[in-house]
């Protein structure tokens, strides 16, 4: 089979893989002892967030002045940080959601990862609200619930308000499209495995047994979900832009902030799925089921993504200098030359020009060349974020007012802390769950059974009949 | 836990109880057992039991008593928790202004300006105002000390009249070394005290000294004396390097006269004409309407020119030989003169350089043009200033020779305040006794023999006569804190008068001033009506008191001293002055009027000289004289306006007093101490000066200026001075911010409207509703651009009303300060060549207020009343509402800034909030004071007074710039000043924000600009 394939387009999992050994070779990276390699990388991860666990605590002893903030720049790291991780947290479900509802099915080799980068990635964003405030121990004055002080509501006309009900609606719904998704593969593991860990997975599985009554309302409650978090992905990264963009400070103000800050996002959501999937497909030996397709697929993404955003970066220009405001023109000139000329240039150099060597498919097949491209991604973005908020604020109305900003050595280990989390959840995500969804890879597999017997939830047969793709449809 | 006999209940229909069957749970029959009964009759019944004993044996403690002391007797018209105000007199410096002091339960907690006091018109300055933290300090001596230990006054006091006898006995001298005493009564008992002894003298002597000025009248009107100035009179001023909106003599004063002299929203307006010659850019010359910078050993060679200018053109011969080149164009001192000639008789040349010659061609100058009588008056000497440098330098002269047994001091430090060159400390040497009379330890302490401390001056009695008849009567307005005697006492007690200071005021009122004010009232009543209203005048503006001129002795100068090196300048800086509050958080914390720099003196060099030295703001540079004067090491500050050969530095730092500074503001990794190396707070400058010609000098020739690669960062609250952007940065036609209006007086009359800006003006129709629409009451301020000097009084006023904290030198560079009321002071222009303006800047209450809509949890709303109200305990601080704020107003907790000294809390206003960590504050308008006035207006049933509040900033505010009130109100003072105002503009208002604080455009009477601009603007 594999033979006929081949003259048509590669197989999107090589190695001639039935389902078992799919099972096989997804199970057993979890069911080994961990390698010295993991525990290195566990251990460099934990420290980071140690470190960044302590600079938080004395932060929350000492006060929010342990930051390098001032009266005039209020926000740096601490939002930077915030919408770079909501950023990063596009990607998943946008693979998981939107992809799947586009019948991509090259998805199903990283979209189980993709998600809980998505869901780690929310964990990390949502600290940093928290810990930005004066008084954190009192953060839950800004979630509306019935109370003795009036009662006295939230104002539900800050934005602020508004990231709360978007964030954590985002991360339940990825929570959940992510844990429904898991439900087969911990019932595979549950399977394979005895003792405790039988037992704990057979709890987490919910007791799924695999019959067709099960799997058929799996599938309807799949699709269901993804249709709910479509949305999410374009209103959670609106509502963040909206921090900014209903703020009255020039380059806040613009209108163009929500498809820009989405492009960003998915931009910088995929950049990271890069980063991490080249990581562990060489560790964890998925050279088969993360192929040079996958990662073509992804750039071609990042391309079309990585434009968008240099686009809007010229439309802003452009729609500064034709308002006529001098307040508006002034932000955009201090971005390029003043004294945060190098952030910007950072951003630009990482978030427009560097991806456009993606163009050549000899750059987008050499996966070290995209490994360090996605690394550049990830910090052009995180650059951005800062350009946006820092230079705005830096220098806005008053000459009187304006002031620099220099991060404090807290703010640095605090950063250094998210991803010392974030990578420290991986890690133990990559030790105890699947990386690969099993049962959507088997889906894709052209084993050249009769369809009958393939399993069915990935494709609803009639879609199949429509949607002509060679590699399935060339048997 | 149930036995098999209990019968089993379940909780809800889903639970099994019985797993073995698990059937019973379904049984329909235990529907009908609604009875739970986990809690057995008899465990319950136990439960109760111990808790009831439980309870009542810890209810059996006694509570601990509480001592509250009831005022069986309520003192009359006292009301516990009601502000009580008192008129007194400020000491903070020999000026004398009014001073209203807010007492709450016994304790003054608020220094305001006395509204009805004829000199000081109800402005208090920003050393005034936080005078109040020095009552309340920790500090200060709490008992007499003797060779630096604590004694009883006994005992001080047998031992002091012992050596002085001893002293006297042997022909030595007994010296009292003084600052200038403006009290008559005081004066009287120094005198009798002086008296008794064979040889005792006393020594006054100003450190920002005014000597000359006194001497030059003794010249040429043979009276020595500080005359009386009346700015109010004078159309045309020209000050030669007197600072007298910020510094000179009596700044309060001054500026009270200077704004009644510009008036523009008169029927016929009106405006004097200030011209400023000076080496360093200092407040004054900030406000000018045509400044100039001159080296300061041009000054008498371009007032000679100016004299033999106005002597032409009032028909005086001069005989002049030929005069220096000079750098003032011929063109300006001829139209200066001329401008000075028109004004004949309302016109004032003055100058703050203490020269002698200089002093005498002013003198000239002001003869010449009639103005002895108008807008100065000899014959009302000024008790101000009494300082005699000559008699300080024969001294120290005595004292090296040991001439002299016994030196007291009293309110001066000569240590800190004198040259070093003189060599006092050396002549102290020779002294047997030295008393010295001081509130708190400085650097005259080591060497004195004896200290008595006096109390704050708010702790005590005094009267002044800072001009003949005008009798100001200070009253204690709170217990003496420590164990303290005023001086007044003190030489009584050594001379056997056993009097109390009150007793000794009513004798002299009684027998000087009562026969005085021909009151038909009795003595008491008098007095009493006197201590109410704070003072008595008794004077008469009359006298002439320039007969004679002695012309002879005005010389004229033909040359420039110092050449073309360089030349340090020590300059006295707002809040700061000598020295003397050096100690005062509150005066190192508020930012100097033109640099904006905290917590540090620095040299201040011109544009152009930084440039030539390759130095800029921060680069340490050494400065040293040619001779063996101590060298310092300053920090450089870019000051436009500064003279090419002048370094400036102020005095009044580097002080011991600023050595409790050293743990001051919060304290984590990353913070730095506010003290330097040596643990102080800037370097001394006054060691560098130098008594020359029994002057003592305020600049000296010959300094050079090495940089020594060396960084301080300085602590600015403004880090961008000019109101254009970056030349590089600027877009096109938007390189100056539109923020602040301003125009020329030449325009103004032709068109009220000059200097407007134009932006884009929101229609009627809106495309939403106003959120708050304002039918009612509605607060407003207006802020009147012209008048306001920047001097600052009302930041401090503020940080007095509202406990604003102080945060310390490292805070401030990190551009955390705290102040709600912030005054932005802009340069325009090019280089050196540079306006400055103004502007206040605190919560603009804006009716659609930008930071309101943010805050996600509504600490931050928009009152009934038109305010915009900050709700502390309400605040989670997301910060947001300061990131939308346009201005820039809001300031943030970023630390607990913990207030340790326990007394200093006593300043606190208890009817403000003391803001905790982590929260969101902001200038109120003063909303406890809009309550107080609504609360009085509610008990007395009336409504609310169109002028019934008065803000804090308003309220001290010298130059009357601050207008507040409810704009809705017809009659109120706001609306009546706004009331189609053709200059009223408010910033930023094309955001559409509403702001509530109104500003007036600055009008400056400038010699040549913006009479043709406002001819386009109308075309």
């Amino acid at each position: 089979m594999a033979e006929v394939q081949a003259g048509l387009r590669q197989p999107l999992i090589l190695g001639n893989k039935k389902p078992v050994d799919v099972s096989n070779d997804i199970c057993e990276i979890i069911e080994r002892k961990p390698t010295g390699l993991w525990w290195a990388a566990f251990l460099a991860s934990l420290t980071m967030l140690i470190v960044g666990t302590v600079a938080v605590i004395y932060q929350m002893r000492v006060g929010i002045g342990t930051w390098g903030l001032n009266r005039t720049v209020g926000w740096a790291f601490d939002i930077t940080n915030f919408v770079f991780w909501i950023g990063i947290g596009h990607a998943g479900t946008l693979i998981s959601a939107i992809l799947f509802l586009f019948r991509q099915k090259w998805r199903t080799s990283v979209n189980r990862a993709a998600e809980a980068m998505t869901l780690f990635a929310v964990m990390c964003a949502g600290i940093f609200p928290l810990i930005h405030m004066g008084r954190p121990w009192l953060f839950y004055w800004i979630l509306p619930y019935p109370n003795f002080r009036g009662p006295l509501w939230v104002n539900f006309r800050s934005p602020l308000a508004w990231d709360f009900f978007a964030i954590s609606t985002y991360f339940t719904i990825s929570f959940l499209f992510w844990y429904l998704g898991l439900m087969p593969d911990l019932a595979t593991i549950r399977d394979r495995a005895t003792g405790l860990r039988k037992k704990i997975m057979g709890f987490f599985s919910f007791g799924w047994d695999g019959s067709s009554r099960t799997w058929s309302r799996f599938e309807v409650v799949y699709l269901l979900l993804a249709g709910l978090a479509t949305p999410l992905v374009l209103s959670v990264h609106t509502i963040v832009s909206m921090d900014f963009a209903t703020a009255i400070i020039p380059g806040w103000h613009t209108t163009i902030f929500p498809p820009y800050f989405v492009a960003g996002a998915i931009f910088s959501g995929f950049a990271m799925v890069l980063t991490l999937m080249l990581i562990a497909r060489k560790v964890m030996h998925l050279e088969d089921y993360f192929t040079v397709r996958h990662v073509d697929a992804m750039c071609k993404i990042i391309i079309v993504t990585g434009s968008i955003v240099g686009l809007a970066y010229l439309t802003e220009f452009f729609t500064a200098a034709y308002s006529g405001n001098g307040y508006e023109q002034f932000v955009f000139f201090n971005r390029a030359a003043g004294p945060f000329a190098w952030a910007y240039w950072t951003m630009v150099t990482c978030n427009v020009i560097s991806p456009q060597l993606l163009w050549f498919k000899k750059i987008r097949t050499n996966l070290v060349l995209v490994f360090l491209l996605s690394i550049v991604v990830n910090i052009g973005m995180w650059f951005e974020r800062f350009v946006i908020i820092v230079t705005s604020l830096h220098r806005d109305f008053l000459p009187s007012s304006w002031a620099d900003y220099t991060p404090s050595i807290i703010e640095i280990l605090t950063l250094i802390g998210s991803f010392g989390l974030f990578l420290t959840l991986f890690l133990l995500f990559c030790r105890f769950l699947p990386v690969i969804a099993v049962s959507e890879v088997k889906g894709i597999l052209s084993t050249g059974k009769p369809r009958a017997e393939r399993p069915a939830f990935a494709e609803h047969p009639e879609a199949d009949e429509e949607e002509v793709e060679p590699e399935l449809a060339g048997v | 836990m149930p036995d098999s006999k209990t019968k089993q209940y379940w909780r809800s229909p889903g639970e099994e109880v019985d797993s073995a069957d698990g059937v019973s749970g379904n049984d329909l029959d235990a529907w009908r057992e609604p009875t739970p009964a986990y809690v057995r009759r008899r465990s319950f019944l136990k439960a109760v039991g111990f808790g009831v004993a439980g309870l009542t044996v810890s209810g059996c403690q006694q509570t601990p008593e509480i001592k509250a002391i009831p005022l069986p007797i309520q003192p009359a018209g006292v009301t516990a928790g009601r502000p009580m105000h008192y008129a007194t007199v400020c000491g903070a410096c020999t000026a004398g202004c009014g001073m209203l002091a807010t007492c709450r339960d016994g304790r003054p907690t608020k220094l305001e300006g006395l509204p009805e006091h004829p000199t000081s018109a109800g402005g208090l300055c920003a050393m005034g105002q936080a005078s109040l933290l020095g009552l309340y300090d920790q500090l200060r001596f709490d008992a007499p000390q003797q060779d630096g230990n604590a004694t009883t006054w006994d005992e001080a006091d047998q031992a002091i009249v012992a050596r002085l006898k001893n002293i006297d006995e042997s022909g030595k001298a007994i010296c009292l070394l003084t600052g200038s005493v403006a009290s008559p009564t005081l004066n009287q008992v120094i005198d009798g005290f002086l008296g008794s002894y064979q040889d005792g003298r006393r020594v006054n002597f100003d450190s920002l000294s005014s000597s000359t000025i006194a001497d030059a009248h003794q010249a040429t009107h043979g009276v020595r004396a500080v005359p009386q100035f009346y700015f109010d009179k004078a159309e045309v001023i020209v000050s030669f390097g007197a600072d007298f909106l910020g510094t000179w003599i009596s700044p309060v004063q001054f500026t009270t006269q200077r704004t009644a002299g510009r008036q523009l929203d008169r029927d016929e307006p009106f405006m004097s004409f200030h011209a400023q010659f000076e080496s360093c850019t200092s407040l004054t010359g900030a406000n000018a309407d045509l400044r100039m910078a001159l080296a300061p050993g041009e000054f008498g060679l371009e007032l000679t020119r100016l004299a033999v200018k106005v002597a032409e053109l009032t028909n005086q011969s001069v005989d002049v030989e030929t005069l220096a080149e000079s750098s003032i164009p011929q063109q300006t001192i001829e139209e200066l003169a001329d401008r000075l000639v028109h004004a004949k008789g309302h016109s004032l040349v003055i100058s703050g350089e203490n020269d002698l010659k200089v002093q005498k061609l002013c003198n000239f100058i002001n003869h010449s043009l009639g103005n002895y009588g108008s807008t100065l008056n000899i014959s009302q000497p000024s008790g101000i200033r009494q300082g005699n440098d000559g008699e300080l330098a024969a001294l120290v002269a005595d004292m090296k020779s040991g001439a002299v047994g016994a030196l007291l001091v009293h309110a001066t430090n000569p240590l800190f305040e004198l040259p070093a060159s003189l060599g006092f400390v050396e002549a102290l040497d020779n002294v047997d006794v030295v008393v010295q009379f001081s509130t708190r330890p400085d650097e005259t302490t080591e060497y004195a023999d004896f200290v008595c401390p006096i109390p704050h001056f708010l702790e005590g009695w005094n009267d002044y006569e800072i001009r003949p008849g005008l009798y100001s009567l200070g009253q204690p307005v709170i217990q003496t804190l420590f164990d303290t005697r005023p001086l007044m006492e003190s030489l009584g007690q050594w001379t056997g008068e056993t009097a109390g200071s009150r007793d000794l005021i009513q004798r002299f009122w009684e027998s000087t001033v009562y026969p005085q004010a021909e009151s038909r009232e009795s003595f008491p009543k008098f007095f009493h009506t006197a201590l109410h209203d704070g003072f008595v005048d008794v004077g008469t503006d009359s006298g002439e008191g320039a007969d004679s001129f002695a012309l002879e002795a005005v010389e004229p100068v033909t040359v420039v001293t110092g050449g073309n090196e360089f030349s340090l300048v020590a300059y006295a800086k707002v809040g700061l002055q000598n020295g003397t509050h050096a100690c005062n958080p509150w005066l190192q914390e508020m930012p100097d009027p033109v640099s904006k720099v905290t917590w540090d003196n620095y040299a201040c060099l011109s544009v152009a000289t930084a440039k030539l030295l390759g130095v800029e703001e921060g680069d340490v540079v050494r400065l040293s004289l040619d001779d063996s004067s101590p060298s310092l090491e300053l920090p450089v500050y870019v000051l436009p306006g500064v003279h090419d050969q002048v370094v400036a530095v102020a005095f009044g730092y580097g002080g011991v007093a600023t050595e409790r500074f050293a743990g001051i503001g919060p304290s984590w990794i990353e913070s730095r101490p506010t003290v330097n190396a040596e643990g102080r707070v800037g370097q001394n400058i006054a060691p560098l000066m130098n008594l020359e010609n029994n002057v003592l000098r305020n600049w000296r020739p010959g300094l050079s200026v090495q940089p020594t690669g060396e960084k301080h960062e300085l602590a600015s609250t403004q880090t961008w001075h000019r109101i254009t952007v970056p030349k590089n940065l600027a877009p096109p036609g938007a390189e100056r911010r539109p923020i602040v209006q301003e125009t020329s007086f030449a325009a103004f009359q032709k068109d009220p409207h000059s200097g407007h800006i134009e932006h884009h003006e929101f229609g009627p129709d809106k495309l939403y509703p106003p959120d708050h629409p304002t039918d009612g009451r509605q607060w407003a301020m207006a802020i009147d651009l012209t008048k306001c000097t920047g001097c600052s009084a009302c930041v401090v006023a503020c940080q007095a009303e509202n406990n604003i904290s102080v945060v310390g030198k490292d805070e401030v560079r990190r551009r955390r300060d705290m102040h709600w009321m912030r005054i932005d002071r802009y340069f325009s222009g090019e280089g050196d060549d540079v306006e400055v303006v103004h502007q206040p800047m605190m919560c603009q209450h804006c009716d659609n207020a930008s930071c309101e809509n943010v805050c996600p949890v509504l600490a931050t709303i928009q009152t009934s009343e038109g305010l915009n109200a900050q709700v502390y305990n309400r605040c989670v601080g997301t910060r947001y509402c300061a990131n939308n704020c346009a201005y820039k107003v809001r300031r943030f907790n970023w630390f607990y800034y913990d207030r340790p000294d326990g007394l200093e809390n006593m300043a606190l206003n208890p009817e403000v909030t003391v803001r905790s960590r982590g929260i969101m504050e902001k200038c109120s308008f003063c909303v406890q004071r809009i309550q107080n006035a609504k609360i009085e207006a509610r008990v007395q049933g009336i409504p609310v007074a169109a002028d019934a509040v008065q803000t804090a900033c308003q309220q001290s505010c010298p130059a009357d710039a601050i207008v507040f009130g409810d704009i809705n109100h017809p009659e109120s003072p706001v609306s009546r000043l706004m009331r189609d105002n053709p200059r009223a503009f408010r910033v930023l208002e094309e955001l559409d924000v509403e702001p509530s604080v109104h500003y007036l455009t600055k009008v400056r009477n400038s010699v040549d600009v913006a009479a043709s601009e406002g001819d386009e603007h109308h075309g």
